[in-house]
């Protein structure tokens, strides 16, 4: 793997040479102040102090909502009109374990044409960041990044080091080789070790992955799920914001005049009362209780049991969102006997007073 | 010529007009609409109008005199289907905000003095199937385009109409607003039915319910959660009235059961 | 007695219908009927915050929804002293221009010109006036595209907060809009010289008081601190009261207004009156080219008016674009801690002068006092259409009626959802005064006056039927001259109906009874009698509303002494009724 140093003031100059004829895709700042990736046209609206976006990277490859087909009485027209040339900068490295997740999930369980179209015209660069109170990437080891990039930026003082993570990558630094400075001293690398020791210990909280797949199991009649729904508003939030959820729905929209129709796929939760409902109206996960165990059976127990790791990046997007704080932490932390501060503890009391 | 174009009326009860308006506001497809079916009524834009058999009936605003009892059993009986169109019609809309009889009465009276009405007697507001019943609802103040012309092309294509059973929140995350209800703003978003693209939370301002409530919305739950976060019952419960009229009675019953 | 009912008023955005009633030669009555039911808005935010009323209010009216919203806004922001920035104030009327134009472009071009050029709708009238319909949705469309970009969506919009806004749109959006407005022009032009140049019909004609809102520094415009008449009198905001008294009809939920007593016009047609030498621009050059006397007193031309006033939106909305782009930084929502206060909002919404009042108390809402531009219209609208009704049915083109009333109604534009669907003509039943005079009776007993001349044979009956009345017993019954003596009668009369006994002449046949509100006598020419200074000058113009003429046709009016057997017996059938 070859490294190189750039100097931070031509990041911007590199970006705009390597994404003529591409969508940058790069996190923005909202003007309430939370941060969403979006297509940059000026690069002023880029801003890298960002700990986490409001949804995960996976909207960029599959929109919430898009047209797969276009069907006529007689065939079926694929619309692949969401894929373009994208280059995503700015993804931290929960946000690219996210990737190979998703990448796991629709490369190689299922071929889905329209994410792997959307994936192989996408380049990633990657940025390295600073853990808040939720980021729990540390405790599901997902904090260092060995694959999945093209490039990845560490920040230091006045210059990054940019890793090479693929052939495609090596490319793009050739495009702007004046930039690049192989020379990496001593001093350069004392100083992302020392960076990497700091990051370490600013990690507030940790939860124990490994435990969890049996904890699952053994607390599955357990009452914290019945408090858990009791609280539960069913908004769907937690999927959405998650980077490894990948559940859709698909509807009709027929056109006004001609004889012909839209299939549109759209974003799912299993956390939606609508979500596990058949034909003929019968639903067999009408408990909110029930659909929680769904989504957290998947996160902690499933995945981890078929791919050796939790289907959970430790990004924090569900312990920032849940207005109830339901989420990979309190639920973990009270799987684990742990006392958890969070309003459906304190509502399960409350209730049951 | 044989004609087998569906025929279809839209119809306003007491209400603000918006939902037919809206139908105006789909300006671009207006004159697709109008030779897609055969609009037998729609007095907003028409003056030749019938009162003949029915495909579909469309009818928008609540239900506020006799005369609107009779002019909506008429309705019923000439119509194989019937929408409930708009918050009014779905759940009584704003004007159904007076859930105890007698503040009606009192409020009619402030509003009217005595006079008699020489035309048709008033009556609380109610939601249309109070008196008849109703095949499909499709809330809104106003409905949205997007869900009238998905609900109109469905049917005249023959599909079964879509049915929006998530919240607000759904739409609102999709188009990544920050929590407004998490950073302590009294949103009813959780609690009302998606349709509106989220509309206010887009603008930064929270979710007012006018849709009227989701089905298997958690009122106990975000009801206790604003409450934690410095809201007075009062304040609640009249915020989730304002839209939703005497359907909300029910999930107040359903509140006062629980413990305090 | 025959009426003319239109059931359902169709093109106007509401429920509503007006009837008149033809008793043989006589127009007798004339409604216009709002089938709405009541929905009591301005209770529904009573011990709401000031911010449920702002978001509750305007959803009195679809079409009129932002200028509500502005309405409302203005009188909770002058209640708690909340002083917006000059972006917000701007951004406000930009968001008003989509509305105008929104709503004067459906209604012109997609609901009253239909009308004029004989199709049940616009989309009939798109087979041989594609162009005009396209134009007519196009200016829609794009007057809904600002109400959406600046209030969140095509109607009720909840963007608009007190303060100021949730979200400012972008620089982007704003010089869109600026150049959309600017291409529109050449088709602006059209529909002005379209409008224009319709052949309105001359009936009905009248001079009528028009009312807006002033919009102050000499300008255009839609909004004002205050009420400016054509008279030239001005009201303050809050004294909006003795300018409009509200009250109550029996046959609608709608509630109405008068100035003095008079009906009164407010919208497009009463701005152009009131303020139309102050257009400026292209909108000047067309106010001078177009307008003439048949502006001051046909209420038709309220269509050509929209017009002009669709010029003055085109063109004033790429100076906001401007005044707007100026303005970088996007002002943050005023804050506000003042928790008692009362304030009154003046707007002109596309239909008229629109008066918001709210009081707040404790933080919450007190009492909400909303006038809407219909409401002031109603009185006007049944005047014209009596006036209509009559002249066609003297002219012997009493088949006209039907549409006229309708082509009058809907030139007033009414949302009759925010008070307020069509025209009826009806014969009145046989001896249909009977009825009139039960209904009258049975509610308050009335004040009888007996009007005549006593010289003048068949003219000498209400004197004579007085007479009797009186010295049976009855109560509350007088001659003329018992009143021109008598100045305890306003006393005496306070809140009962009037009812005028005299000899009419109505062509018909001697001896039939008529009756009738005394004010149509205004209307009528071929009725004007000699007691119409004798009302002005004795009668408050409060109590001529609630004032009848009850009317015998008189065999011959020549001097002398008899009364023909026929009025006689006419005379016999009031006894008898009466005492019955």
């Amino acid at each position: 793997m070859r490294i190189f140093k750039l100097k931070k003031e031509y990041l911007f100059p590199f970006l705009e040479s390597i994404s003529e004829g591409a969508d940058l895709w790069a996190p923005t700042k909202k003007p309430e102040g939370k941060h969403s990736f979006q297509i940059i046209k000026d690069f002023s609206q880029i801003d890298l102090d960002y700990t986490r976006t409001i949804l995960p990277p996976r909207k960029i490859f599959l929109p919430p909502s898009f047209n797969m087909f276009k069907a006529t009485e007689k065939k079926y027209e694929a619309d692949f009109s969401h894929v373009t040339e994208k280059i995503i900068f700015g993804l931290h490295p929960c946000d690219i374990h996210a990737i190979l997740i998703m990448d796991q999930f629709y490369k190689h369980h299922y071929n889905d044409p329209y994410y792997i179209e959307a994936r192989n015209n996408t380049l990633i660069l990657g940025h390295s960041c600073w853990p808040d109170e939720h980021c729990l990437c540390k405790s599901a080891g997902t904090d260092i990044i060995e694959e999945g990039y093209d490039l990845f930026f560490s920040e230091l003082e006045k210059e990054y080091l940019v890793w090479i993570g693929s052939s495609k990558g090596d490319d793009l630094i050739r495009r702007k080789p004046d930039f690049f400075d192989e020379n990496i001293t001593d001093k350069d690398i004392q100083k992302y070790i020392e960076w990497r020791e700091e990051k370490d210990k600013a990690f507030s909280v940790s939860i124990d992955f490994k435990n969890m797949p049996d904890l699952m199991e053994l607390k599955y009649q357990d009452p914290l799920w019945e408090k858990l729904g009791q609280a539960c508003l069913a908004c769907g939030s937690c999927s959405n914001v998650c980077p490894t959820c990948n559940c859709y729905n698909i509807n009709d929209k027929p056109f006004l005049t001609e004889n012909a129709s839209h299939i549109s796929r759209c974003w799912d939760a299993c956390t939606l009362e609508s979500y596990s409902e058949v034909a003929g109206g019968e639903n067999f996960r009408e408990a909110r209780s029930l659909r929680l165990k769904l989504y957290y059976t998947h996160k902690l127990q499933a995945y981890i049991s078929k791919y050796g790791k939790p289907a959970c990046v430790g990004c924090g997007r569900c312990i920032e969102t849940c207005p109830v704080d339901i989420n990979i932490k309190t639920v973990a932390q009270s799987l684990d006997n742990e006392t958890v501060d969070a309003f459906w503890d304190r509502f399960a009391k409350e209730v049951t007073k | 010529m044989k004609n087998d174009k569906l025929k279809i009326g839209f119809y306003e009860l007491t209400g603000c007009a918006g939902d037919c308006l809206l139908v105006t506001d789909c300006e671009m497809e207006l004159i697709d609409i109008f030779n897609a079916v055969d609009i037998q009524s729609f007095a907003m834009v028409m003056s030749n109008n019938t009162d003949g058999e029915l495909d579909l009936a469309l009818v928008e605003g609540s239900v506020t005199t006799e005369k609107e009892i009779e002019e909506l059993k008429d309705i019923r009986k000439r119509a194989k289907a019937v929408v409930a169109f708009g918050t009014c019609a779905v759940l009584g809309g704003v004007q159904a905000r007076f859930i105890d009889p007698k503040e009606w009465e009192k409020n009619l009276k402030i509003v009217y003095g005595n006079t008699e009405f020489t035309h048709t007697k008033p009556v609380q507001s109610k939601p249309i199937d109070a008196f008849i019943d109703v095949d499909f609802y499709l809330p809104g103040c106003p409905v949205s385009k997007e869900q009238f012309l998905n609900f109109f092309t469905r049917i005249l294509k023959g599909n079964p109409p879509e049915h929006y059973p998530n919240p607000v929140c759904v739409t609102c995350k999709y188009n990544e607003n920050d929590c407004l209800l998490k950073k302590g703003e009294l949103c009813l978003g959780p609690l009302t039915a998606d349709g509106c693209g989220s509309i206010c939370p887009n603008h930064n301002i929270p979710c007012n319910g006018c849709w009227g409530p989701v089905e298997g919305a958690n009122v106990t739950s975000e009801f206790y959660l604003l409450k934690e976060k410095g809201f007075s019952v009062d304040e609640i419960k009249k915020k989730m009235a304002n839209f939703s009229g005497t359907k909300i009675t029910d999930y107040f019953q359903q509140l006062d059961k629980e413990p305090k | 007695m025959k009426t003319i009912t239109i059931e359902h008023l169709t093109r106007v955005e509401g429920n509503g219908g007006i009837s008149a009633t033809i008793d043989g030669k006589v127009v007798t009555d004339v409604k216009f009927n709002i089938f709405e039911g009541p929905r009591l808005i301005e209770r529904l935010t009573v011990g709401r915050t000031p911010e449920e009323d702002v978001s509750i209010s305007p959803r009195i009216c679809a079409i009129c929804t932002l200028s509500h919203k502005n309405a409302v806004l203005r009188a909770i922001e002058n209640a708690l002293s909340v002083k917006v920035s000059p972006k917000v104030y701007y951004s406000r009327e930009m968001m008003h221009m989509g509305e105008m134009i929104e709503s004067h472009s459906l209604h012109t071009f997609i609901l009253a010109l239909a009308d004029y050029l004989g199709y049940p709708n616009a989309i009939a009238m798109a087979a041989n006036y594609g162009f005009e319909v396209k134009i007519g949705l196009e200016m829609k469309n794009f007057g809904n595209h600002i109400m959406k970009t600046y209030s969140g969506r095509f109607i009720h919009g909840e963007n608009p907060i007190i303060g100021g806004f949730g979200k400012f749109p972008s620089r982007e959006e704003l010089i869109w809009i600026k150049n959309r407005a600017q291409q529109f022009m050449p088709f602006v032009f059209k529909a002005v010289k379209l409008f224009c140049e319709l052949d309105y019909p001359t009936i009905p004609e009248s001079d009528t008081l028009y009312a807006c809102c002033e919009p102050g520094n000499n300008k255009y415009g839609f909004w004002g601190e205050e009420i400016l008449l054509s008279t030239g009198e001005k009201f303050k905001r809050d004294d909006y009261k003795s300018f409009n008294n509200e009250f109550v009809v029996s046959h609608s939920y709608a509630k109405r207004s008068r100035y003095n007593g008079k009906p009164f016009s407010v919208g497009a047609l009463a701005r152009v009156n009131v303020l139309g030498e102050r257009l400026e621009g292209n909108a000047g050059e067309m106010y001078k080219k177009y307008f003439n006397e048949h502006w001051k007193k046909n209420p038709l031309y309220h269509n050509a008016a929209q017009a002009l006033e669709i010029m003055y939106c085109f063109e004033r909305i790429p100076q906001l674009a401007d005044i707007l782009l100026g303005y970088e930084e996007n002002p943050p929502v005023i804050s506000y801690t003042t928790k008692n206060g009362a304030g009154t909002g003046l707007v002109e919404a596309p239909r008229g002068l629109l008066v918001h009042h709210h009081e707040i108390e404790d933080g919450l809402v007190k009492y909400v006092d909303i006038i809407t531009p219909t409401a002031m219209n109603c009185e006007d609208i049944e005047r014209y259409c009596h006036i209509a009704a009559q002249e066609l049915l003297d002219k012997g083109k009493e088949e006209e009626i039907k549409a006229r009333m309708d082509l009058i109604v809907r030139a007033f534009d009414p949302c009759i959802s925010c008070s307020a669907h069509a025209a009826q003509v009806e014969q009145a039943q046989q001896e249909a005064w009977k009825d009139r005079l039960t209904e009258i009776t049975t509610q308050t007993a009335p004040v009888f006056i007996g009007v005549g001349n006593d010289e003048r044979s068949d003219d000498r009956i209400g004197l004579k039927l007085a007479s009797v009345l009186k010295e049976s017993g009855m109560a509350n019954v007088f001659l003329e001259s018992d009143i021109q003596a008598d100045t305890a009668l306003q006393e005496r009369a306070q809140d009962r109906p009037i009812i005028f006994i005299d000899a009419v002449n109505f062509g018909e046949r001697a001896g039939k009874i008529t009756m009738f509100p005394v004010e149509y006598i205004l209307n009528n020419a071929a009725l004007s009698h000699k007691f119409i200074p004798f009302l002005s000058g004795q009668i408050h113009n409060e109590q001529i509303k609630n004032s009848f003429v009850l009317g015998i046709q008189p065999q011959s009016t020549d001097f002398g002494q008899n009364i023909s057997p026929q009025v006689l017996d006419a005379m016999d059938k009031i006894i008898d009724h009466l005492k019955n």
